[in-house]
Order: structure tokens, then C-alpha cells, then sequence
């Protein structure tokens, strides 16, 4: 495992929100080859924990690390350019569109002809299908509309999209929470594979059963404040659904 | 999918759809489908409908539409409404006139005055898309605030400046001969000797390489072809084509029907032959006929004999009305049956002891009386509005006719999944109703070009259900995409579609019809536009922001841009027809374009475009315009009361938005 230097370093960040306490004091590290899961029940500060991480909203205090330099995110857009991408479980994809079409969303390729520049669809149509076949994904048909897959396969698109565009860092907003157990157990495997290929990857779910097999390093949240961070060799299932539920303090 | 299935590998249980199978429930294709059945439908009832002349002459009105249901179509794909798009080409006019009139004392150049319109335009359209960007309001709301500003300015300065709302004789103005060149020219082309026989053979094409590039896409490919296969399906193409000179050469009755004959069995040859040659067999099944395809078979023969019947029955002259032919006595009892029939429903669903009955009820009052009284109020309505027996007659005879087909038809589907005995039976039963059909119509109708046009159509469309019936029953579907094929196929398919529009093309334009620039303007900008959302970048973006904004925004589309290009675009072309009409007429009233804008929105839903946006296609909302202007022209041919288009319209609305609804939801489960 490659313990170096991390990908991403967040030091003491809070987030405040008028009077509201949103994240107190939080600190983590994401490495390279990596699974983060990010941990916690309702209200834990899960989303505004990852929003800060993808620039959605500026840390009122605290420092943000980028490959070891300290960033300020100005926008999603920002931290996409540099390498951080999001996928969001419901925002990931316009359903009505096809497959290609929604992989290659707002950096088309496109080819001349004459004057007049048009989408190469050809490209893009055997691109976006090797590139879900390379995290296992046999996409029946490129052309189907992507509300025609199933919940797993949707992310799989957006999660293959953003390893495609150069994703250094991508993080996976509750991307098993309405999936059954197949789905689930496909795209935790997309995770890995992610991960393998070399993406620092941040996992942020509620549940520790699916959290548990995929990831190394464990940050728990509990009412925006951190339970600690944990490697997988020294945690439990058990333990982690206790320290969860927060009936244990973190010792 | 559902969640069972691992993605990994095709599913055998699906068969698989080729493009052109999935062309085939795509909007444009249900538009054109729609637009091919209205225009044959007044064909067949008005005498005047569909000559050269007449055709040229409803395209040009209709171009205004047609041009405007474009961009309210992409507007709509980008999941927003403009309501001031028809008045705004009257503010065009007016701000035209009256600078080409009133800017000077002799008026200005009509440069400067279009200029300024087109800028003032391209302003309003900012304008509306800025707002609805800024406080995210419904843009319906927006844009009906810009719709009765405009309004009004639009009389005010009309009185004002020019002291009534008719501003007319624009073609004082300089520059008045290139625009209206430009905009409004007429052009006339000289007649052809052979555009008959090149609408003919290019029909022929056209029919050919559909069938040719929809079997290519569907079947699998066999290793070794046979040669004798491909020799008889050549023999089968001579046929038809002996079959086609025949019939073009004499009026005998012996020569027509040996033409038939030869020409139609050449058909059935040819397409049989020529699959089995290139095609995978598949094995029998034999099983028995399902008890619903009984049922439906049974409903088929009812309602294709409804339909033979009603020929007869109804009469057939022009000048007889409805009212005084029909006694007192059937109004009463078909009232008395209507408002009983939803409470036949209720009583059922009362003493249905299964559900929980209150909930129940509540449940099928909430969900299915509206739908009910809607039917039975447009049926009633519409049965009133055909004044003349004769319409009724072809209402009665198209319905039955078309319900007895689909029936077959879901017959067959039904019956050929468990025999394909029973599934040749009922598909040949089918093209013997076609062949029925044929014979009835041409026994029946007076005017001559239904002996020649639909009799022929029939006659060949059950030829072709036949053949299909073989090849489907013979051969092995393909469960996986073969891009070989599949290309193959498409580019079959395009081809013939080209031969055909062009050799349609050509017989409608060297006639003696009056073609004004409008319809050259309206296909130009079908292409444009079409080209523009399928093909590139910004059209892509246009799906994105009105299928799920959030998402187009999160991977860097700018999606405050692409909304208010369109809703500027969508000003500008108000601007480009506002200048087209004004050229056309040489003089605007104020209130011109007023409630336009319903009639664009229509347009674009008929021809498939999602009220919500994210789904529609550019090419479907012009069918959808074409649609409109045939019902629109074709009523008062047909001698029909002129009130009953809006509830045609409507209708029309109602049933396009029901299939297409059914279509887009047959689109998304059979994968």
C-alpha cells in the first residue's frame, strides 16, 4: 500500500453556518490506490463534509492540501479542472440520453467538417463502451437511454466517466444507497477497480456493511464532529457499527 | 434490465433491437406515421385536397408554423416554454411597417427597420431567458409577462404612430423587391414528362431497401449463402416490375389483375427468397393458439367486417347531413348509452369483492372518470361536429379498418410465441384482410385516384404482411448487435428513405403548384436545426440542461447560456417568420402572432417532444406543424363544419401525446 504522501490532505476543517456548527475540527488524508470511506449516520456532516471537498462550499476554517499544496476551490468546476470529481447519486446522469452521450456530457469530442464542427460519434460511441468494459460493464447497446440501466450501472457510467477525464480524486456521494444486493456488490466492485487504477477514492455512506469490504481508511463522523480515523486492520464490523451509533466514545 | 440481471453478458431472453427497429419508435417516426395517415385520410374525402396546387399552397402557410415549432421545439427539449413566441412576430411586423413608414418623413430603408427588429428581438429573448435564469420562475410565467408587455406595446405604438392597428403598404419602403424576393418569393417550376414514372420506380427503392436493410438488421446472418435463393428473389423483383409495367400499360380488366397477381406473388417471392438465402432458420414451434389471441383474432374479423359493412350502409353523398338522416331516436339512445357506460364501470367495480371497496372506489373515480368523460365527450362531440353522413362513413370505416389490423397484428405477436403455425395463419390472414380491404375501397369509391392510390397501397401492404409473416416465422432473430449489419442495414434504409423523399419531391415541385420561399426557408431550417441538436456539441448540451440540469451543470455545461441562447433563438426566428409574413401580406395588424404560440407548443408535442423536457427530436415537431396544416386544410376540403378542426386539434393533441407517451415507454423497457 502506498503510504507516501497523500493525494489530498484536509487539517482541522470547519464549516459554520451562521450559528449552525455544519463540521468542527476535521482532519483526514486520502491516498492514492485508496478507498476513504467517509462514515456516518443522518446529520453526521457527511454532505457538507464532501461539498467542501469538491468545492461546492468554502471551509470557514481549516486548511484544503492538493497534492501537497494548500488550494482554494473556487468553484466544482475548479476542483474538477484539477482532477477532483464528484459523482452525486442522483445528479450523475440526464436519464432520456444515451449512454455515449451522457459519458462524453460537456467535453465532447468533436471532428470537422468543412467549417461546421459536429460530435465524432463514432469515437465516442467505442471509447465510452471500452471504457465501462474496462471496469467490467458490458454495455448491451451504447445507444440506450441511460435510464434504461440499472441504479448500478448508472453510477458505473459516471463513475467510468470520471476515471476517463483524468480523475485524480473521486468522490462517491451514497452510491449504494438505494441499490439491492447485487447492484450494491457491482458497483463496490466498480470502487475497487477505481481505486486499482490508481484514483484516491472517497466513499461516503451511512452503512458500514458496504463500507467495510472496499475500504482501507475509515473517517467517522458523528454531529460534524470526527470519531477518529481508522485502517481496516483495526476495525471490526461490530466495533464500527458501535462507534457509529455513537454509544462508544473512540478511545 | 431489472436487478437480477448480471450486466456482464446479453440477455438471450431479449431479442435484440437493431437501430432501425428502435428508428421505428423514435417521435419522428410516429409523427410521420401521423402525418401520412391524416394526409391520406382527407385525401381520400375532399376532392380539392391534394392536388400539386393546393399541397404548395398549404405548405406555404403552414411554413410559419412550421419554422416556429423548430425552436419552441428546442426550447422545450431544453425544458422551457416561450408564450410570447407568437406574438413576437407580430411585433416584428409592426415594428417594421411602422419604421419603414414613419422613421423619417419618408420612412426608412427596409435594411435598417428588419435590422432593428431582429435586434430588439434577439433583446426580448435575453431578456426572458436572463429572468427565468435569475429567479429560477417558472418560464411559463416569465414569458407570459413578456407575451402581454408585448401585446401591448404592440397597439400602442401601432394607434399612436400610426392611428389604427392595420399598418399597410410596406412596399413603398427601399429595399421592399430583394425582401420580399427573400422571404416571400414565389417560385414556379416547369412541368417534367417523366415525373410519374420516376415517382414510381423511386417508390419501388424506396420500399425495397427498407424491407432490404430492416431484415439485414434483424436476422442473423447464415455462413454459407445459397445461390438459388438470391436467383429467385431476382426472378421475384422482374416479377414486380413486369407486374408494375403491366398495370401502367393497360386498363384492361384481364391486365390488371394478371399485374396484380404477378406483381404482388414477385413481392412475396422476392423477400421470402432472398431472407432464406441469407438468413439462419429457426425451429418450429408447436404449441397451441393462446385464448387471447383467439379473442383477438375474433375481434379483428368483427371489426374488419364493421368496416366492409359501414361502406355499405352509410351513403356516400357529399350533400347529405347527419342530423335530419339520422332519427330522432339513436341520438337518445347513444346519449342514454354513453352516461350509462361509466356507470356500468362503477357497478362493477362496486361489486368487485377482491379490493377494499371505499379506497376503491375513491381510487377509480380520482383516476379513470375524467379519462372516460374526456373520450366519450370528444366521441360525442365529434360525432355531432362530421355533418355529412359521408364523413361519418369514412370515420366509422378508418377506425374499424385500423382497429381490426392492430388487433391481427397483436395476434400474431401473441400467437408466435408458442406456434408458428398459428402465427402464419393469422399473418396470412391479415394480408388477405389488407387484400379484402383493397377490393371493398375500389368497388366502392367514385373518384378515380382511389382506384389507382389506395387500392394499390393495400393491395401492397398486404403483400408485405404476408412476406414478413414468413420470414419472421422462418428465421432466427439476432439477440446481440452486429455492427457490420447494422450499418448495412441503416445505410439500406437511409438510402431508400432519400430515393423516396426525392422522387416525392420531385412530383410535388414540377407541378403547376406556386412554391414560395417559406417551404424552402421551413426545410432549410428542419435541417439546420435537426443537424444542430442530433450532431453537435450545443445540441447535446440542449438534451443535458433540459433532462437534468443539475447533472448537465455538475460536468461543466453552462447551463444559464445554453437556455438563454434558445430562448433567444426562439425570439429571432419569431423575428425571421414575423418578416416573412409581413412580406407575404405587405401589411400586419397589431394583434397579429396572438395566441400563436398554443399552436407552436401543439406542434412540437405532436411531434413527440416531452412537455418536461429532455426528449423530442426537431425533424417530429415540423411533422407535428405538417399535421396541423393538413387538418387544417384538409376539414374544409372535405366539406366538413370549419369549427370542428379545434376539435380535431384537440383530439389530435390527446392521441399523439397518448402514444407518444406509450411509445417513449416502449422505448425504455425493451432493451
Amino acid at each position: 500500500m502506498n503510504m507516501t504522501a497523500p493525494l489530498l490532505e484536509l487539517q482541522d476543517i470547519s464549516k459554520y453556518f451562521g450559528n449552525v456548527t455544519a463540521l468542527e475540527g476535521i482532519s483526514t488524508k486520502v491516498f492514492a490506490n485508496q478507498v476513504t470511506c467517509v462514515l456516518g449516520d443522518n446529520g453526521a456532516g457527511k454532505s457538507t463534509f464532501i461539498k467542501i471537498i469538491s468545492g461546492l462550499h468554502k471551509p470557514s476554517k481549516g486548511k484544503y492540501l492538493f497534492e501537497g499544496a494548500e488550494v482554494f476551490l473556487e468553484s466544482p468546476r475548479d476542483a474538477r479542472d484539477r482532477g477532483i470529481a464528484t459523482v452525486y447519486q442522483d445528479l450523475a446522469v440526464a436519464p432520456l440520453m444515451s449512454v455515449w452521450r451522457n459519458f462524453f456530457l460537456g467535453s465532447e469530442p468533436t471532428r470537422r467538417l468543412g467549417p461546421i464542427k459536429q460530435i465524432d460519434a463514432k469515437f465516442s460511441r467505442a471509447t465510452a463502451k471500452e471504457e465501462m468494459l474496462k471496469l467490467g460493464i458490458d454495455v448491451r447497446d451504447i445507444d440506450q437511454p441511460v435510464g434504461t440501466l440499472s441504479g448500478g450501472e448508472r453510477q458505473s457510467v459516471a463513475i467510468a466517466r470520471a476515471v476517463y477525464f483524468g480523475a485524480k480524486v473521486l468522490i462517491l456521494d451514497e452510491p449504494t444507497s438505494a441499490l439491492g444486493v447485487r447492484q450494491t456488490e457491482l458497483v463496490l466492485g466498480f470502487v475497487r477497480k477505481a481505486a486499482e487504477r490508481g484514483l484516491g477514492v472517497i466513499l461516503i455512506t451511512h452503512n458500514p456493511q458496504h463500507a467495510l469490504p472496499v475500504g482501507d481508511r475509515f473517517l467517522l463522523l458523528n454531529r460534524g464532529q470526527s470519531l477518529g480515523e481508522f485502517e481496516k486492520r483495526d476495525l471490526t464490523l461490530e466495533r464500527l457499527v458501535e462507534l457509529m451509533s455513537g454509544r462508544v466514545r473512540a478511545s | 434490465m431489472s436487478e437480477s440481471d448480471a450486466p456482464t453478458r446479453g440477455d438471450e431472453r431479449i431479442s435484440y433491437r437493431g437501430p432501425l427497429k428502435r428508428l421505428f419508435i423514435s417521435p419522428e417516426i410516429g409523427a410521420l406515421i401521423g402525418a401520412v395517415v391524416v394526409w391520406a385520410f382527407f385525401w381520400g374525402n375532399g376532392d380539392t385536397f391534394g392536388t400539386a396546387g393546393s399541397t404548395a399552397n398549404f405548405l406555404d402557410v403552414a411554413a410559419p408554423l412550421g419554422i416556429m415549432a423548430i425552436v419552441v421545439s428546442l426550447l422545450m427539449i431544453g425544458g422551457e416554454f416561450d408564450l410570447s413566441s407568437g406574438v413576437i412576430t407580430g411585433a416584428t411586423g409592426v415594428t417594421i411597417a411602422l419604421m419603414a413608414k414613419h422613421f423619417t418623413a419618408d420612412g426608412a430603408p427596409l435594411w435598417l427597420s428588419v435590422g432593428a427588429a431582429f435586434i430588439l428581438c434577439g433583446c426580448v429573448g435575453w431578456w426572458n431567458g436572463f429572468l427565468v435564469n435569475r429567479t429560477g420562475l417558472p418560464s411559463f410565467i416569465v414569458t407570459l409577462g413578456s407575451f402581454f408587455v408585448i401585446k401591448g406595446a404592440n397597439l400602442v405604438f401601432a394607434k399612436r404612430v400610426n392611428d389604427k392597428v392595420n399598418i399597410s403598404d410596406i412596399d413603398e419602403a427601399d429595399g421592399f423587391k430583394f425582401f420580399k424576393a427573400v422571404f416571400a418569393g414565389e417560385n414556379v417550376f416547369e412541368g417534367w414528362r417523366y415525373r410519374d414514372q420516376v415517382f414510381i420506380i423511386g417508390g419501388v427503392i424506396f420500399a425495397v431497401l427498407l424491407i432490404a436493410g430492416l431484415v439485414e438488421q434483424s436476422l442473423v446472418r447464415k455462413v454459407d449463402r445459397g445461390a438459388l435463393g438470391f436467383a429467385a428473389s431476382l426472378a421475384g423483383l422482374i416479377a414486380i416490375a413486369a407486374g408494375i409495367i403491366v398495370l401502367h400499360r393497360t386498363d384492361s380488366v384481364m391486365g390488371n389483375w394478371l399485374g396484380g397477381v404477378v406483381g404482388l406473388a414477385g413481392t412475396i417471392v422476392a423477400v421470402v427468397s432472398w431472407s432464406a438465402s441469407q438468413f439462419e432458420t429457426k425451429p418450429t414451434l408447436s404449441g397451441n393458439l393462446p385464448s387471447q389471441a383467439r379473442n383477438l383474432v375474433l375481434a379483428g374479423i368483427v371489426g374488419g367486417l364493421v368496416s366492409a359493412f359501414a361502406g355499405q350502409v352509410f351513403s356516400r353523398d357529399e350533400r347529405l347531413e347527419v342530423r335530419p338522416w339520422l332519427p330522432q331516436w339513436i341520438v337518445w339512445v347513444l346519449a342514454i348509452l354513453g352516461a350509462l357506460y361509466p356507470a356500468v364501470l362503477l357497478v362493477r367495480q362496486l361489486r368487485d369483492k377482491t379490493s377494499d371497496r371505499s379506497a376503491a372506489v375513491v381510487a377509480w373515480l380520482v383516476l379513470r372518470l375524467p379519462v372516460i368523460s374526456l373520450v366519450a365527450l370528444t366521441l360525442v362531440v365529434s360525432a355531432l361536429q362530421l355533418t355529412t353522413v359521408q364523413a361519418v362513413r369514412t370515420v366509422v370505416m378508418t377506425i374499424a379498418g385500423t382497429a381490426a389490423v392492430v388487433a391481427l397484428y397483436q395476434a400474431r405477436a401473441i400467437a408466435g410465441r408458442t406456434s408458428t403455425l398459428w402465427f402464419r395463419v393469422i399473418g396470412s390472414l391479415t394480408g388477405v384482410g389488407f387484400w379484402l380491404m383493397a377490393f371493398a375501397v375500389r368497388a366502392d369509391a367514385g373518384a378515380p385516384r382511389f382506384r389507382s392510390g389506395i387500392f394499390s397501397v393495400l393491395l401492397i401492404a398486404g403483400a408485405l404482411v404476408v412476406a414478413s409473416t414468413l420470414v419472421e416465422s422462418r428465421h432466427l432473430s439476432r439477440t446481440r448487435a452486429d455492427e457490420r449489419s447494422d450499418r448495412l442495414g441503416k445505410r439500406l434504409v437511409l438510402a431508400g428513405t432519400s430515393v423516396g423523399a426525392l422522387a416525392l419531391g420531385q412530383r410535388l415541385l414540377f407541378s403547376d403548384g406556386v412554391f414560395r420561399m417559406s417551404i424552402f426557408w421551413w426545410l432549410f431550417f428542419t435541417a439546420v436545426g435537426s443537424f444542430v441538436l442530433t450532431k453537435t456539441k450545443y445540441g447535446n448540451w440542449v438534451f443535458a440542461v433540459g433532462g437534468n440540469k443539475d447533472a448537465a451543470r455538475a460536468v461543466g455545461v453552462p447551463a444559464d447560456k445554453v437556455k438563454t441562447s434558445l430562448f433567444m433563438a426562439t425570439s429571432l426566428m419569431g423575428c425571421f417568420v414575423g418578416t416573412m409574413i409581413l412580406m407575404r401580406l405587405n401589411s400586419v395588424q397589431a394583434q397579429q402572432g396572438d395566441g400563436q404560440e398554443f399552436e407552436y407548443i401543439i406542434a412540437a408535442v405532436v411531434g413527440g417532444n416531452l412537455m418536461t423536457g429532455g426528449y423530442g427530436s426537431v425533424i417530429g415537431s415540423s411533422l407535428g406543424a405538417l399535421i396541423m396544416a393538413i387538418s387544417k386544410n384538409g376539414i374544409p376540403a372535405a366539406r366538413w363544419n370549419q369549427d370542428g378542426r379545434f376539435i380535431f386539434l384537440g383530439v389530435v393533441l390527446l392521441v399523439a401525446v397518448l402514444v407518444n407517451n406509450y411509445v417513449r415507454r416502449k422505448a425504455n423497457e425493451q432493451r
